[in-house]
């Protein structure tokens, strides 16, 4: 499949790297080219400069081509307003947003986007993790919601 | 009336100060950075918080369960965007306007329902061409969920609507010529009216017809329409 990345934190940069390794055709796309450096230096994927909010960015990326979508730059806000435009102007089929705040993203997870809340989702592990049995001396769970 | 007006920069000051006069409006201006809210909390008063106006607890807060109208004018088409979106499909406000700062976001905010939008860039456009001396034909206002427009244009020597009655035109599909004013006075026409150059028309034209109707009252006829 032909993906398209925005933002290439740990997130952005850890998914281009597994979805490279699976064959996808990865774009990745960063605000600030130093971001870049958290790709290993065999990822065969490509980086683009420039905000994915940016239509003659997306258009370089190959927007209209991608059949998936994934946003997971620092702000909830400009995650939304590009995912949106993935799918309402350009066709994206799949389109999967990172939203911390989770009311954000439950609302628009009913409007049509694919939504995620690390937030939420850090909260339950934490709070499973108080609560499961742990053999003694054994650390918690290891996923944190580390953006 | 209560209105929310999200982003306390130049255009959320100068909105607040205009609807601050009004009577019977309670207006809360929400500002991002607390700085730039103490500043202006120390002009406008108690009408200012500090907040963020995309996160729905915080407008929970400010009581937008009762607003009716939401203004986003932050410079932040993000923000904006999200802000209006929330205040639409979670809050229900009756009516939302969210300022575009990226001209090329405008397409987008149509698509998703928001039914006012301010740009700046575009508001700047209409006031050029209304200076341009041939300008022809200007937007008046625009009517978002039909997608219409009303418009004024004036007639041009030689063109192909000039000399005619408006019963031998054929205007675009959706063209209403509903006044047209000659030698400064302004009557509803019928299709015996003839229309002459200098002539000023207010029609509502549907914004795909605006480039053949501009044609019409500024070029000569097509010779096929012969």
């Amino acid at each position: 499949m032909r993906v398209v990345i925005m933002g290439c934190g740990r997130v952005g940069a850890g998914l281009a790297q597994t979805m490279q390794a699976e064959g996808h055709q990865v774009t990745v796309l960063d605000t600030d080219a130093f971001a870049f450096r958290r790709l290993l230096p065999n990822f065969a994927g490509r980086r683009l400069l420039g905000s994915g909010t940016d239509d003659r960015i997306l258009q370089e990326a190959g927007i209209g081509e991608a059949e998936v979508f994934v946003a997971v730059a620092s702000g909830d806000n400009r995650n939304i307003l590009a995912s949106q435009k993935a799918r309402e102007i350009y066709g994206v089929q799949r389109v999967v947003t990172r939203v911390k705040d989770p009311l954000r993203a439950e609302l628009f997870n009913g409007l049509g986007l694919r939504t995620f809340s690390p937030t939420k989702v850090g909260i339950e592990l934490a709070h499973t993790s108080i609560f499961a049995e742990m053999p003694e001396g054994a650390p918690g769970a290891g996923g944190g919601a580390g953006a | 009336m209560y209105i929310i007006v999200v982003g306390g920069g130049n255009v959320g000051y100068g909105l607040a100060l205009e609807l601050q006069q009004l009577p019977d409006y309670e207006v809360t201006i929400v500002e991002l950075s607390s700085s730039r809210a103490n500043a202006l909390r120390d002009e406008l008063g108690e009408m200012v918080v500090h907040g963020d106006g995309s996160e729905i607890a915080f407008l929970e807060g400010v009581g937008a369960s009762r607003a009716d109208l939401l203004i986003a004018v932050t410079a932040d088409d993000g923000a904006n965007l999200v802000t209006c979106q929330v205040a639409s499909h979670w809050f229900n406000v009756p009516r939302v306007i969210a300022r575009v700062n990226d001209p090329r976001n405008e397409l987008l905010f149509r698509r998703l329902g928001i039914n006012s939008i301010v740009s700046a860039s575009g508001a700047v456009m209409a006031q050029i061409e209304a200076t341009l001396p041939e300008h022809t034909l200007i937007p008046l206002m625009a009517l978002e969920s039909a997608g219409l427009q009303v418009v004024t244009m004036r007639v041009q020597e030689g063109s192909a609507v000039d000399g005619q009655t408006l019963r031998s035109l054929t205007f675009p599909q959706g063209v209403l010529v509903t006044i047209v004013i000659h030698d400064g006075t302004a009557a509803t026409p019928s299709g015996d009216t003839v229309l002459h150059h200098g002539d000023e028309i207010i029609a509502v034209v549907p914004r795909e017809a605006e480039d053949a109707v501009r044609g019409m009252v500024t070029s000569p006829p097509v010779a096929a329409e012969e």
